[in-house]
């Protein structure tokens, strides 16, 4: 509760700083430390201490594994803002405003990770999204960026509908928004669960399956992951899609019994053709850019096997995919924004002209194809080891190792560009405290890799 | 028969049948005025279950505001069947399949839905879609949604402002 309502509030604050502070780079600070204020609220909030205690409903679910997200997404956006804090001042004069939609963005997280109606879950998703449509195309005289709001904003609508279709199935089967409650009467006559809900299920399993771009959902993602400027699809591909896959989670956690042995089958489908779409047109990108936003759609891949698992490991490992998928994707977006040219050849000999940059990324990278002693790798090993506990399902396991071993290779080409090949990569101007906040983030990304439990024993305290 | 299942039947019939109008017809134009027409025999629906404030709100959001700009739009844009963009065959036929399963899915729906065959619908008798009735849920059980919408609607605001302003 803390979290929505301090990260609602400097929303506002963020706003009317646009008016009164002038300067830009003191935007930036003043959202630094209201990110700062916003852990504090929500850390006290894990410890039981409350801003105001509000009695919901029940349409809130305010449990640890939630509020441990928040954390999660308020401390990496808090190296996302301190990392390309410049950039977002680039490109526009509003960047007071900018950071003031960012904290709405987060309201939306912390939304997501407490809901406990059909009510909450579509108010939280609107909230998360109605500001990148507006993020998306923040740089106004860039074609491609208005191109890329407008595809975002109707694909959004749309899937925004279904989802509302299968909220309302969801009701009228079972008279209720609340997760898992039913206020029709038992009877003889009637079934146990009414069909209306298990159609209103799938629905809803569409839908959330566009706002996570999971394959056949996922052909937005592309464009406007390309189309948007560099620091706000920094923000987008890491806290927005892991924010995503909570609310996904928490969904489908306890219902999926209520569909039966489909369910599985089902999902299989999406993992298998996530990870295909994903892993087999990233190879063929051009573009560092858009090569990662394919990335994105497999790493959703994998993701999606918390999903499939349902238990303990799952939710854990839902957890440290955010914190490793998260730190990776925001270190290398931060070196992404500051080269010149966005293709693989634009990263040529870096390794030579700026080796801290290139170390970094190098290290994200390895990160993100799931390399031992990074973070990647123990996040990809926890999704892996619950659908294993969760039986029967081997073989899905084995194509995504395999798809994992696709991904180095394109992980792999620019790191090879970096390091062996020649030329004269041309980079924005490259400031002292930023190499150290990489290597900060590069540092994390290995400690993670390293001692995974100490992001999971967080988790319990 | 009663008068108001005559109303429901002629209501019913009224609204497919303009919402296949809507489909069908050529002139965009004419498809939004079949859609306002769509939107009054639902309103009609809603009058029938006692709910007046729905269809009052139905009219004017949908009927009046959300058409205005839909006419608005198709009015600037000039819309004809000569600049209609030419859709390939194979799209054509990937949109009636995959609509054809959703609607197979939703007529399933309906027949297994055993349930509803005993369930019937407060014809001028309940009293939930009363603006009174409504005004209490809103600020008591659903207060905290209700308090949460404002943030979206915040955002939104901002998001047209800084859209919409110079840079």
């Amino acid at each position: 509760m803390n979290a929505i309502i301090v990260s609602a509030l400097l929303g506002v604050v963020m706003m009317f700083s646009g008016i009164i502070v002038k300067n830009r780079s003191y935007h930036t600070v003043i959202a630094a430390g209201g990110l700062l204020l916003l852990l504090l609220a929500n850390l006290l909030n894990s410890y039981g201490i409350w801003v105001i205690k509000v009695d919901t409903h029940n349409m809130f679910n305010f449990e640890q594994f939630g509020m441990y997200f928040n954390t999660i997404a308020i401390a990496a956006t808090l190296i996302y803002v301190l990392l390309s804090g410049k950039a977002v001042e680039k490109i526009g004069s509003y960047s007071a405003d900018y950071y003031a939609l960012i904290f709405f963005v987060l309201c939306g997280v912390s939304i997501l990770s407490a809901f406990n109606s059909l009510l909450i879950l579509f108010l939280g998703i609107e909230i998360l999204t109605i500001p990148l449509y507006i993020l998306t195309g923040a740089d106004k005289r860039n074609l491609k960026s208005n191109e890329a709001s407008l595809k975002y904003f109707l694909m959004g609508c749309f899937s925004t509908g279904i989802m509302l279709m299968g909220v309302t199935l969801i009701y009228g089967g079972t008279g209720s928004f609340i997760l898992g409650e039913s206020k029709v009467p038992e009877s003889a006559l009637m079934p146990k669960t009414s069909f209306l809900e298990i159609a209103g299920m799938i629905l809803l399993f569409v839908s959330m399956c566009f706002k996570v771009s999971a394959a056949p959902f996922h052909f937005w993602t592309p464009d406007v992951y390309d189309g948007a400027p560099g620091v706000f699809t920094s923000f987008m591909a890491t806290i927005v899609k892991a924010a995503g896959f909570i609310a996904f989670v928490r969904l489908f956690d306890q219902h999926t019994e209520l569909l039966g042995p489909s369910w599985k089958i089902l999902l299989s489908f999406v993992i298998i053709a996530t990870l295909l779409v994903g892993n087999i047109t990233a190879v063929f990108q051009q573009s560092v850019k858009r090569m990662l936003a394919y990335s994105s759609i497999a790493q959703a891949g994998f993701m999606l096997f918390s999903l499939y698992g349902a238990n303990d490991l799952a939710r854990e490992g839902i957890l440290l995919y955010s914190v490793a998928y998260s730190l990776a994707t925001i270190g290398i977006f931060a070196v992404l924004i500051k080269m010149k040219d966005y293709t693989f050849e634009g990263f040529n000999g870096l390794a030579k002209t700026q080796p801290v940059l290139a170390l970094s990324t190098a290290i994200c990278l390895l990160s993100l194809a799931g390399i031992p002693l990074t973070a990647g790798f123990f996040a990809k090993y926890y999704m892996l080891a619950s659908a294993v506990k969760a039986g029967g399902s081997l073989w899905l396991v084995v194509i995504a190792v395999l798809f994992a071993a696709v991904s180095v290779y394109y992980y792999f080409r620019v790191i090879q560009a970096m390091y062996f090949k020649d030329g004269e990569p041309e980079t924005e101007e490259i400031t002292g405290p930023f190499k150290l906040g990489l290597l900060v983030v590069a540092a994390l990304v290995i400690l993670v890799g390293i001692f995974p439990s100490l992001v999971l024993n967080w988790f319990y305290f | 028969m009663s008068t108001i299942e005559i109303l429901f039947f002629f209501l019913s019939a009224l609204a497919v049948f303009s919402a296949i109008m809507v489909l069908v017809s050529k002139n965009p134009v004419h498809s939004v005025l079949w859609l306002i027409a769509v939107f009054f025999a639902i309103s009609g629906h809603y009058v029938l279950l006692n709910a007046q404030f729905l269809a009052i709100v139905n009219l004017i959001v949908y009927a009046g505001a959300i058409m205005v700009l839909f006419l608005f739009v198709i009015m600037l844009m000039n819309l004809n069947s000569e600049t209609e963009p030419q859709k390939h065959i194979w799209m054509k036929l990937a949109g009636v399949i995959s609509g054809g399963c959703f609607l197979m899915m939703l007529i399933s729906l309906v027949r297994q839905a055993v349930e509803m065959g005993g369930r019937k619908a407060m014809m001028a008798e309940g009293d939930t879609g009363l603006i009174k009735n409504l005004g209490k849920v809103l600020f008591s059980e659903y207060v905290v949604p209700f308090e949460i919408t404002s943030v979206l609607f915040l955002s939104a605001m901002v998001g047209a402002v800084v859209i919409g302003k110079k840079n």
